[in-house]
């Protein structure tokens, strides 16, 4: 069967799971956002906990899908098997790039800009808000970029949990020795990543015009 | 001096035997046992290409010449490889394989090894004894309130959850979970799921305390282990199908489970494993 035979015949099932990898993708990226965000934030303040933050989000990236998946199943609230595991380890691969990329963003910001900054009296909210984020904005916009590009394909891995998403055909395939089927799965994954390139790479570009 | 290397390299490559072998513990040992078997009885060189992912992998790095040899299953290359719908009698499976794969891929079946790694239907030992469940057959009647958990291959193959709930009758209250094979003994040690497909030689089933209910109507097709090597290699190599014979009928399915239990519960190095039972086995 050709790939496009399978997506015609399966064609409620497949965007189905688009929806479902879609739905990993956004919920995953947006709460490693909320976390990494203010995270990279707080290691500009306190540089004592760069090293060991930025260490340990680096050994988040090295544990293996099945073995945290194994570590959570046993969890209560964050574990079980299901959408809320895969997003808990989705999260956890995407805060590296975050944090990393917002630290960066913000101490990157010329210290004349700040010192004027502070010279004309504001407080280190107003500094944050007018200053260090927006100057700041791109570098943490191609951080997030990085975390929702691989984040669309890491998210083929929750299908191991029970969470659904393209992985499934691509595990479906490789358990059946059948081509159509992993292609089927890998294909959309592949036109996702690279349309979220697309998007982010354009808001990026949009966004530090503005800084300058 | 570049001309030097490349044919340094050829050389090198040829007179070695690359052994594969799929991702799980069983295969790894299997292929450490034929690696450890070539060396001691050959002399010749074997380079390792363990844990690749799955039947697939395995099946195409043989047929394009980058392993020389792995251990597969008969039941695995006769439903998912060569797609025949699924038999139960061993010997007619044995037959069609080997000839099949002999004549389409130019792969050799050797004899197989002795034991029978088939899919077992696992639960919990405390739910068996609660509501009284030997055979698959008993399932049927709780089924309805019990939720599984299977690999995906249990759930694509043609011999697996498909066939085994209609001849079974079984009807679950909700379509199965679709995870990680490995996954599913935690998942059923944890309470998450109930019921799940393991394989019946896996060491985790007496870890954990689970139960493999009894196939009474004999669903499941044989998955009797052989090492499939390229006639290539073969023609090439003197020695080593003898080598390979010697461990023909070897292997029971309480030696095989006994193995993965030492490598996987008690976590013993695979090569020691395999090395101390060539060891008292084949000495």
């Amino acid at each position: 069967m050709s790939l496009w035979d399978f997506y015609a015949r399966n064609a409620g099932e497949v965007l189905g799971l688009v929806g479902q990898h879609l739905s990993l993708v956004a919920s995953s990226t947006a709460i490693a956002m909320v976390v990494g965000v203010p995270g990279g934030i707080l290691l500009t303040r306190r540089p004592a906990w760069r090293a060991p933050v930025l260490g340990l989000a680096n050994v988040f990236q090295t544990i293996p899908s099945l073995a945290l998946f194994g570590f959570l199943i046993p969890l209560p609230l964050i574990g079980g098997i299901g959408a809320t595991t895969a997003i808990v380890a989705l999260v956890v691969y995407g805060l590296l790039p975050i944090v990393r990329n917002t630290y960066a963003g913000i101490a990157g910001v010329d210290p004349a800009v700040r010192e004027a900054g502070r010279g004309m009296g504001m407080t280190d909210w107003q500094l944050l808000t007018q200053v260090e984020l927006p100057l700041g904005l791109g570098v943490i916009l191609a951080g997030v970029r990085v975390a929702t590009v691989v984040s669309v394909g890491t998210a083929t891995i929750a299908a191991a949990i029970g969470a659904g998403g393209l992985g499934v055909y691509i595990f479906r395939g490789v358990a059946v020795v059948d081509d159509t089927l992993i292609l089927a799965g890998a294909l959309p994954a592949a036109l996702m990543a690279l349309a979220a390139d697309a998007l982010f790479g354009l808001a990026e570009r949009r966004f530090a015009w503005r800084a300058k | 001096m570049g001309l030097v290397v490349l044919v340094l390299a050829a050389c090198a490559h040829r007179d070695r035997i690359v052994v594969g072998s799929k991702n799980f513990t069983e295969s790894d040992l299997l292929g450490e046992i034929v690696a450890q078997q070539i060396e001691r009885r050959t002399g010749l060189a074997v380079a390792r290409r363990f844990h690749l992912g799955g039947t697939f992998v395995c099946h195409q790095a043989i047929t394009a010449g980058q392993i020389d040899l792995y251990v597969e299953y008969t039941g695995t290359a006769y439903t998912a490889v060569l797609k025949h719908a699924p038999v139960a009698d061993r010997d007619s499976v044995y037959r069609v394989v080997a000839s099949d794969y002999a004549q389409r891929f130019g792969l050799v079946w050797g004899k197989p090894l002795g034991f029978n790694n088939t899919f077992a239907i696992t639960v919990r030992r405390r739910d068996a004894a609660h509501y009284g469940l030997r055979r698959v057959s008993d399932l049927a009647r709780v089924a309805p309130r019990w939720k599984a958990g299977f690999g995906y291959e249990f759930l694509e193959r043609a011999d697996g959850f498909r066939g085994l709930a209609s001849v079974y009758g079984l009807r679950f209250a909700a379509p199965p979970i679709a995870m990680d094979l490995g996954l599913t003994y935690r998942a059923l040690a944890e309470g998450k799921v109930d019921v799940i497909a393991g394989n019946s030689t896996d060491g985790q089933i007496q870890a954990l305390d689970l139960m493999v209910l009894e196939d009474d109507r004999r669903y499941f097709p044989p998955y009797e282990a052989a090492p499939v090597t390229r006639q290539a290699t073969l023609a090439r190599h003197d020695g080593l199908a003898a080598a390979l014979g010697q461990l023909t009928g070897r292997i029971s399915d309480a030696e095989m489970r006994r193995l993965n239990a030492l490598a996987d519960v008690e976590h013993r190095d695979i090569a020691t494993v395999a090395r101390d039972w060539l060891r008292s086995n084949l000495p």
